[in-house]
């Protein structure tokens, strides 16, 4: 008897299953899958879960997204979603390092073979000098790097985005030169600035705050380094005393995001629909939380509103990465 | 040296999930270590990519604990089969198979078990006390400094370990040759990946080192799967020493320890050769020398007192310069590197909480190991009987799921397929692993190191012999690499 019961109520379930299944034919009807071409617990890896948890947090989709990542060199894992299969169920989150890769000539692809979904979470650079160096503007130190060509070293790690970031800075004063070193990333070009082993570097809002700044947020008195300028078209909230390039009277705004992208010829519907499941993700607290936390920009960006952003990217970017790639 | 730090990290470990973390790791490493065909380094591979989903500092907790657990167990295989349970307890065979087999087999492993504890605690006062001074000074070496000191990390790796020099350096230089392809440091393009796009990351360490020290054993061990070796049978008589014991070896006991320390110190070189250099140090100036081989109690406490201090002495490059004091360490690296925490001079600025939690554990670990070892030897010996034709199936499993976990490819599979059979065939031919991995790690760190000091001074090569670091580093390479040849020279010479 009671096992009769069991069988009624396991076919009224699949019944109603049966029946949501067919009024939800369509998308989603499966679990997605974004891969993240960078090894789990990298920044974009953590941008990748914080949105993954608003999805999920906001009830924006009936299934969950799963992260999958790739690592080795960020051009794996991007091209495998180049070449998956278009059905709406295959992301990519990536950042401007794509853009690099192919301005240089390291990637035979690029941003215009994948469909834009959305753009998020902005962060800007802070070009970083020694307190003892004699240089106190952004003007003194470009006027410098003319005088002086070739002879500033600028601690980077080459053709990725410090370097194209160096690059578009000495690019605003005709005859201004850098010369390049290659020293890796944030903390590697921390150690490097502090032992004075390099001249200038940049750094990420976030990371300014972390090297020079005491938990409380005053200003750590054995930091030996000091920001310019900001690199965003608004002052960084975490350091509002530095002032942004434009107010400077630089024309440059280098600013990194991060990219959701769709194999090309992905049904809009599925594009559509993820763009507005991130787009819930990022009103979530945890969301909030992790801007806050990362001194990134709040605001998202799809359709072609981002196609548009892209272009503006990659024009300004280009001649940028063909002129690291010649170093 | 900040002992408030200190205690806060003993009290996060002991308070929280990372005390489950210290158990177990600690535990698992001394049953791996005592397992023969199981090493420490295998274990903590095959961990690496579990960590992924714990915060880093359990995962620091966890690697390190395995690490000291490990080097520990070892002694229990060697002692009771003549087999060491780990190649860091070579020496512990030498007499603790002997005494075993004279009908003192608790002795022999208590006599081990303390020696162990005494260097692990030894090393961790040296861990203690030399690390923030050396990482301050560490923040001073430019590029030319780190790549003179990774040149003499790479001689030293290949001039002392198992087997001739030559057959050394032809291990280092082809675990350098393997980690070319993928990004130039110096360009950030692609080099070497012959336009195949899967190599433009390059060979991936983990793939790597679970191929070339898992995988390997398991062929190996599969190979002479219905070996059975000589079994004593253990009783708890004599696991404890006594006080008179402690003070009659005591003097060994410290000088062991620091011996152990200071090689594990050394960069690239750990545990083996420490027991080895301990041990040969001992025989040198005991009273009864010629007991040596044949159950000396002083052979037992020389080897496993060195054997675990160097855990703690290869922490010190470690976290101070980033650079790995031992191949365990060097899969270490891996895994801060994994959870986005890069060693080396700025580490104490940037992640304090995880360098205290490795400096904790280090000390945890090693309390944890004794208590442990001391009460339950006996039924950890049980284990080793276990029939390899269980475990190692197991274990390949392991390596599938973990090589393939860190980077979701299907080539990660096929590289740790690969080295498994390299490093098979490498062992085969007599040439030593330990030089391939070190190469395989620091060539790509030596690269970056010279062509970003050449950047700097524009394509000039002398600061590396001005400047008095660099040029002391560079000058005890060569008198490293030259050293052994002049003396197989006279020798030869001698013999003619």
């Amino acid at each position: 008897m009671l096992r009769f019961r069991y069988l009624l109520s396991a076919m009224a379930a699949a019944m109603l299953i049966a029946t949501t299944g067919t009024v939800q034919a369509e998308w989603p009807e499966k679990p997605i899958k974004l891969i993240v071409p960078f090894k789990a617990g990298g920044s974009s890896d953590q941008m990748g879960r914080v949105v993954q948890a608003g999805i999920k947090e906001s009830e924006a989709l009936p299934h969950p997204v799963t992260i999958v990542n790739v690592g080795g060199h960020y051009s794996i894992g991007a091209r495998r979603v180049m070449e998956a299969k278009p059905d709406g169920y295959n992301f990519l989150l990536i950042h401007l390092a794509l853009m690099g890769g192919q301005g240089s000539g390291a990637l035979d692809f690029g941003w215009k073979d994948f469909a834009p979904v959305a753009s998020v979470g902005e962060f800007c650079l802070m070009p970083m000098v020694r307190k003892d160096s004699g240089i106190d503007s952004l003007e003194q130190l470009l006027d410098q790097a003319k005088d002086k060509p070739d002879s500033l070293i600028f601690g980077a790690n080459l053709g990725a985005i410090n370097h194209m970031g160096g690059l578009m800075l000495q690019e605003t004063t005709p005859g201004a030169k850098f010369r390049f070193v290659q020293i890796g990333g944030g903390t590697a070009n921390y150690t490097a600035l502090t032992g004075a082993q390099t001249a200038v570097t940049v750094l990420s809002g976030a990371e300014v705050t972390k090297f020079t700044r005491l938990p409380d947020g005053s200003e750590n008195p054995d930091s030996q380094i000091k920001p310019l300028a900001y690199t965003g078209s608004e002052r960084f909230s975490g350091l509002p005393d530095v002032p942004t390039t434009q107010e400077l009277g630089y024309d440059v705004n280098f600013c990194i995001k991060s990219w959701f992208f769709a194999p090309k010829d992905t049904p809009q519907e599925a594009i559509d629909g993820f763009a507005a499941a991130i787009e819930k993700a990022t009103q979530t607290d945890t969301y909030q939380d992790y801007l806050v936390k990362n001194g990134f920009a709040n605001g998202i960006v799809t359709g072609e509103e981002m196609l548009e952003e892209l272009q503006a990217t990659w024009d300004r970017i280009e001649p940028i990465a063909r002129l690291a790639a010649q170093k | 040296m900040d002992l408030n730090a200190l205690f806060i990290a003993i009290q996060q470990i002991l308070s929280t999930h990372a005390l489950l973390m210290l158990l177990l790791g600690t535990g698992l490493g001394i049953v791996v270590g005592a397992i023969p065909g199981l090493t420490g380094a295998m274990l903590i591979a095959l961990t690496l990519p579990l960590t992924f989903y714990m915060t880093p500092f359990n995962a620091v907790v966890l690697l390190v604990s395995m690490y000291v657990g490990a080097i520990s167990g070892g002694l229990i295989t060697a002692t009771l089969m003549r087999m060491p349970g780990t190649p860091a307890a070579v020496m512990t065979t030498f007499d603790g198979y002997p005494m075993a087999r004279s009908g003192r087999p608790g002795r022999a492993l208590g006599l081990g078990i303390t020696a162990s504890f005494v260097g692990g605690l030894i090393a961790w006062v040296v861990l203690l006390t030399i690390t923030q001074p050396l990482s301050i000074l560490a923040t001073r070496f430019g590029p030319f400094e780190y790549f003179s000191l990774i040149m003499m990390a790479m001689v030293l790796i290949a001039s002392v370990s198992e087997g001739s020099l030559v057959k050394g350096l032809i291990s280092g230089l082809l675990g350098m040759l393997i980690s070319m392809p993928g990004v130039d440091p110096a360009s950030g393009m692609p080099r070497l990946t012959f336009d195949w796009y899967v190599l433009n990351g390059g060979l991936q360490l983990l793939p790597v080192l679970i191929g070339t020290f898992a995988v390997s054993q398991i062929i190996a061990d599969a190979l002479d799967i219905g070996k059975v070796s000589q079994n004593s049978r253990v009783d708890s008589r004599g696991v404890l020493m006594s006080l008179a014991d402690l003070r009659r070896h005591a003097v060994n006991m410290i000088r062991s320890s620091f011996i152990g320390t200071w090689i594990g110190i050394l960069p690239g070189i750990g545990a083996s050769i420490g027991s080895v250099v301990a041990y040969t140090a001992a025989k040198n100036i005991s009273k009864t020398p010629e007991e040596f081989g044949k159950g000396s109690e002083e052979g037992i406490i020389a080897s496993e007192a060195a054997n675990n201090a160097t855990v703690g002495g290869a922490l010190i490059p470690l976290i101070a310069m980033g650079i790995p004091g031992s191949v365990i360490d060097a899969i270490l690296i891996g895994a801060l590197t994994i959870h986005s925490i890069q060693p080396g001079p700025t580490l104490f600025l940037t992640n304090a909480d995880i360098v205290w939690g490795i400096i904790a554990t280090c000390l945890l670990a090693n309390i944890v190991m004794w208590l442990m070892m001391t009460s339950s030897v006996r039924y950890i010996a049980k284990l080793i009987y276990l029939p390899r034709s269980y475990v190692l199936p197991v274990v390949i499993v392991f390596c599938v799921v973990g090589s393939y976990a860190l980077n979701n490819t299907m080539f990660d599979i096929w590289v740790m397929l690969g080295f498994g059979v390299i490093g098979f065939l490498l062992e085969r031919a007599k040439i030593p692993l330990g030089p391939f991995v070190i190469g395989f790690v620091l060539a790509p760190l030596g690269e970056e190191k010279l062509r970003s000091g050449l950047m700097m001074t524009a394509g000039d090569i002398t600061p590396m012999f001005t400047r008095p670091f660099s040029l002391a580093f560079t000058l005890a390479a060569v008198v490293l690499l030259v050293w052994p040849l002049y003396n197989d020279w006279r020798r030869r010479r001698a013999n003619a």
